[in-house]
């Protein structure tokens, strides 16, 4: 009964992450009544996105060029090196505009349950990266989780014979909230990463 | 939906949204349970972080009567797992226990006996001083054990009658067990085993716990005992076991404590 374009485009909708039969239907008619040019604007920037943007050959970012654009900032402090799961995560590191130092983005964590080992990863890459570089300091930034936290454990073991320190992002208490309600494994985790006044 | 209340083990964790898991878990009370989070990658709410992987935690979840995922309404985190002295043995052996809950039990079938096992286990690998190969050893026959899986040791799995451990003995994955050699003939998917490391297993699933000794697992003893269970597995499961390549290995795997 529905022209075979609309289903072809449900069909395409309702692979995206979250978007359902029902939702990808919703969608699939807003855009058959929204302007042509509003419906192909949508399509020249996912065409555009696919056709131009790739990994950073050195940090493994998403960038248009060869390098992103926080590798080619000569600005950036080029001793320390931080190490993110996703873009995603490095971009919520780059808000707070504290951190000036270089990332380096593992395009996931290992996670033998999923069938995700080291050889998934860009792991090879950074230890060559920290091998051949003027690094200091590695931050392992990568998720509090278990496979976060085996993750960094991996990696730090390979860095352990290189003359950097590798260190970890503390964890603990939020700022703002109340001890009487933070649970004891956060509790636990802040005493021991307590600091120096 | 009647609403539950139960303590569990964390064996799976799926992103399903921007901020909601669905989540595998292993209970005392229910056995698997499979539920929607909703929230729960959110640091705040009723979830509060506490569906880590391997974390043990008390959960209020809605039972679904039809064949969706029941939807899990709280978890209050009791114990987060980190391995002792952030050693990786430790680590992908208790994600191998995960595995072999997640692939052994169904839904909705308690087994309070081997939810204590893995408790132990897991306890004991955040712990110092563990020997990783022997507890995992000790908590696969236990699970075996408890699923009904555990194979004969000392009787042959065909005709029942005592087997003489001397040497090298048939062990079929197929019967179950060791076979005496009037069955062994004509039998299918039959492996060599010594006499020595059917005497270990034997030892060790008679054990409530691993032997405070260290299991007294030599490294060859270990390394063929190891292939026999990950053949077992594999015939169980009907595939390897994905955590097998990482499992300890007979050179790492008795000498390493921490």
């Amino acid at each position: 009964m529905i022209s075979e374009s609309v289903t072809t485009l449900v069909d395409e909708l309702s692979k995206l992450p979250g978007i359902g039969k029902k939702s990808a239907e919703r969608l699939a008619y807003h855009l058959l009544r929204v302007h042509e040019s509003e419906a192909l604007a949508l399509a020249d920037a996912i065409r555009s996105v696919k056709e131009n943007v790739r990994y950073c050959r050195s940090c493994y970012n998403l960038t248009e060029h060869d390098e992103c654009e926080i590798c080619r900032d000569s600005k950036r402090d080029t001793t320390q090196l931080c190490v993110v799961e996703q873009p995603r995560d490095l971009i919520a590191l780059e808000q707070p505009g504290t951190y000036r130092g270089l990332y380096h983005v593992l395009l996931g964590r290992i996670a033998p349950l999923d069938g995700i080992g080291p050889e998934h990863l860009t792991i090879d890459a950074l230890v060559e990266r920290v091998r051949g570089g003027t690094f200091s300091e590695v931050i392992m930034a990568t998720n509090p989780t278990l496979e976060g936290d085996g993750t960094a454990l991996y990696i730090s073991n390979l860095l352990a014979d290189m003359p950097v320190s590798i260190t970890r992002l503390a964890r603990g208490i939020t700022s703002g909230s109340v001890l009487e309600f933070a649970n004891k494994e956060i509790l636990a985790d802040a005493l021991a990463g307590r600091q120096k006044l | 939906m009647s609403s539950e209340k139960a303590t569990a083990i964390v064996l799976r964790v799926i992103e399903f949204s921007e901020t909601s898991s669905v989540v595998t878990l292993f209970t005392r009370e229910f056995g698997k349970v499979r539920g929607l989070a909703k929230g729960a990658r959110r640091p705040k709410g009723p979830f509060e972080s506490a569906l880590d992987l391997l974390a043990l935690c008390r959960i209020v979840f809605l039972r679904k009567s039809s064949d969706s995922l029941d939807l899990l309404t709280e978890a209050k985190l009791e114990r987060r797992f980190r391995p002792a002295g952030g050693n990786l043995s430790k680590l992908y052996a208790a994600y191998y226990v995960a595995e072999l809950l997640n692939e052994l039990t169904d839904d909705y079938d308690p087994h309070p006996g081997l939810f204590d096992a893995a408790d132990a286990t897991l306890v004991s690998f955040a712990s110092a001083g563990e020997d990783v190969a022997s507890a995992l050893v000790h908590f696969e026959l236990t699970a075996l054990r408890e699923t009904g899986h555990l194979p004969t040791l000392a009787a042959c799995a065909a005709c029942g009658r005592d087997v003489e451990a001397t040497g090298r003995v048939p062990f079929s994955q197929r019967a179950g067990g060791v076979l005496c050699k009037s069955c062994r003939s004509g039998q299918k998917q039959i492996i060599s085993v010594s006499s020595s490391v059917i005497a270990a297993l034997a030892r060790m699933a008679g054990e409530d716990r691993p032997s405070s000794s260290g299991g007294g697992l030599d490294a060859r003893t270990y390394g063929e005992l190891r292939g026999v269970l990950n053949h077992y597995w594999t015939h169980l499961m009907g595939r390897p076991a994905r955590m097998q390549r990482w499992l300890p290995t007979p050179v790492d795997g008795t000498s390493r404590t921490d």
